[in-house]
């Protein structure tokens, strides 16, 4: 179809009870990008995804698909395609007759039934009851009925759970095509080693917040990988001179090849630090972004939300076990 | 066809996707064959069959009506709430998000589903008792009008527990709890209603299911549909106005 919609969520606070399972969150997702929905369990993905598609009503703010709320859409079903949940659907009932219903409601034609079991790769066993499926199944299953309406837009929670490596392969080029065309792809996961190969661009939220968005790329390249044999005297340089975030990591941490000490630097593009070394007069050994690495950026990112949120006296650890819990 | 036609369309395929039809198919075979044996091996306290010597015995033994509210009040209750629990709900909200269209394009083809159940177990029933009246010394009396009468009857009455039965679904969403509402709703609230207030004993659900199948004329005919279809109406009202309103979670 190639017109994807942005999704927009504007502000968006939702609550259960007093507690913000979403706080004042905002982000948009542009059409023909990959973007990745990442955050802990817990933080309000799931709630997120259910207030863009209208399941859930927010307490503040909107969420928009293209210009109108998801509601408002003429054809919702032939324009966002959603995968929510893994077992919604009856067991009882065969994945083609699921999708039958779903393409009867909708005022899909028929014949998409056969071709979107076919792309899910579940064509051998449309006719077998839903009951019987592996969650991988169950995933293809979802996936095909997302699929059904060939909508430009498609919201999808977890989709990579439960699939084996060639259905994580067949999903992935399925997306990265969507995207390529021009629809608008936002996925949900915490499967960071897939993300990494799928998304063009990221949303992180933890606690219902968000912690950062924009191109992975970028993301990836605002934290450079820095090894010197003076790694003290360039630092303080990055530190004061152009006044950029730097840690220091002892040898035999944070990655097999650091078998010197390096810096973690943030905030300077990979030019600037450069220059700031060789205004110090200081060797460089690397000078790289720190690529690769997005369960590290992810675990950076959350925790030091975790830290900004957490009551006094309580720890990192004591919000990741509340995290777990909810 | 419009949307609102193909979402019912779409929820009368989800109500014979399933093997829950046969299910109930079994229970209203049962119930007729019930109704046969009784024909077949009961008597009167006396020894006889007078309890079939008179059309009117007759009609009264097949007035189906009563069971169809209570039956297909189960049947409506058990195909609203495991649409929660199988979390299908989500796909049909997802399809149609104006949620009382949804809502009311189920409750329609649930309405249909539970005058099918009427009719068909009215249908078996008189079949079974006329089946079964040769081994006495009675034909079968009811005339086509009355059969017809107690087969509408049936199928009204059907449709109504139907939809009773889907608006306690909607707002329990829990198979045992639906389940356990509609039996309170149809077989215990009304005998204790009537206790408490003895002029209510006309407009309770069965007593209303005789006067539709011309066994009793306790109200007028208008009157005993629009007291069924109030006690229909109002669960389902409420459900409408809940699943507006609730999150799906």
């Amino acid at each position: 179809m190639g017109e994807g919609l942005e999704l927009v969520v504007d502000r968006v606070t939702k609550r259960y009870g007093q507690r913000a399972v979403v706080d004042d969150l905002s982000f948009t997702v542009t059409p023909g990008r990959v973007t990745g929905f990442l955050g802990p369990n817990g933080s309000g993905k799931s709630t997120t995804m259910k207030v863009m598609l209208g399941l859930a009503s927010p307490d503040g703010g909107t969420a928009r698909v293209g210009d109108r709320a998801y509601a408002e859409l003429p054809e919702p079903s032939r324009t966002v395609g959603a995968a929510l949940e893994t077992n919604a659907f009856h067991p009882g009932r065969s994945g083609r007759d699921h999708l039958r219903i779903l393409a009867c409601a909708t005022g899909i034609a028929g014949r998409r039934v056969d071709e979107a079991l076919a792309t899910a790769g579940l064509a051998d066993a449309a006719d077998q009851r839903a009951g019987e499926y592996s969650l991988g199944m169950r995933q293809r299953l979802g996936l095909a009925a997302a699929l059904l309406g060939d909508p430009p837009v498609l919201v999808l929670d977890e989709p990579g759970n439960g699939l084996d490596p060639q259905g994580v392969r067949d999903l992935r080029d399925l997306l990265r095509g969507r995207a390529r065309r021009g629809d608008t792809v936002f996925v949900s996961s915490h499967l960071l080693g897939e993300v990494e190969h799928l998304v063009d661009d990221v949303v992180v939220i933890n606690k219902g917040k968000l912690v950062t968005t924009g191109s992975l790329q970028e993301l990836q390249q605002r934290t450079a990988v820095v090894r010197s044999p003076r790694p003290d005297r360039l630092a303080d340089a990055l530190r004061n001179d152009a006044g950029a975030t730097v840690d220091v990591v002892a040898a035999g941490h944070d990655g097999p090849d650091a078998a010197s000490p390096h810096l973690l630097v943030r905030g300077l593009s990979l030019d600037e630090i450069g220059s700031t070394a060789f205004t110090a007069g200081v060797e460089l050994w690397e000078l790289s972004a720190s690529a690769g690495s997005l369960e590290e950026m992810f675990l950076r990112w959350t925790a030091a939300t975790a830290e900004d949120v957490a009551a006094p006296g309580a720890t990192v650890a004591d919000q990741r076990r509340d995290e777990e819990v909810v | 066809m419009n949307g609102w036609s193909r979402s019912v369309r779409a929820e009368l395929m989800k109500l014979t996707s399933t093997k829950m039809p046969w299910a109930f198919a079994v229970v209203l075979l049962v119930i007729a064959a019930i109704n046969a044996a009784a024909v077949a091996f009961g008597t009167d306290m006396d020894g006889s069959k007078a309890f079939v010597s008179t059309a009117a015995d007759q009609r009264s033994l097949v007035a189906f009506a009563g069971n169809a509210t209570m039956i297909a009040g189960l049947f409506g209750a058990i195909a609203v709430a495991r649409e929660y629990g199988h979390l299908t709900v989500i796909p049909t909200f997802l399809a149609e998000p104006r949620r009382r269209r949804a809502a009311a394009a189920q409750l329609v083809a649930i309405a249909i589903g539970g005058a099918v159940v009427g009719a068909v177990g009215a249908a078996l029933t008189i079949v079974a008792v006329a089946a079964a009246l040769p081994t006495t010394d009675f034909p079968f009396l009811v005339s086509v009008a009355g059969v017809l009468q107690v087969i509408g009857a049936s199928a009204l009455c059907g449709a109504a527990g139907a939809v009773l039965g889907a608006g306690i679904g909607t707002v329990v969403r829990n198979v045992g709890g639906a389940v356990t509402g509609a039996v309170l709703a149809l077989i215990v609230a009304p005998p204790l209603l009537v206790q408490l207030v003895s002029s209510a004993a006309s407009w309770v659900p069965s007593s209303l299911a005789l006067v539709l199948s011309g066994v009793t004329d306790d109200v007028g005919g208008p009157a005993a549909v629009a007291a069924l279809a109030a006690w229909a109406l109002v669960p389902a009202a409420i459900g409408v106005f809940v699943v507006q309103r609730r999150d799906v979670v």
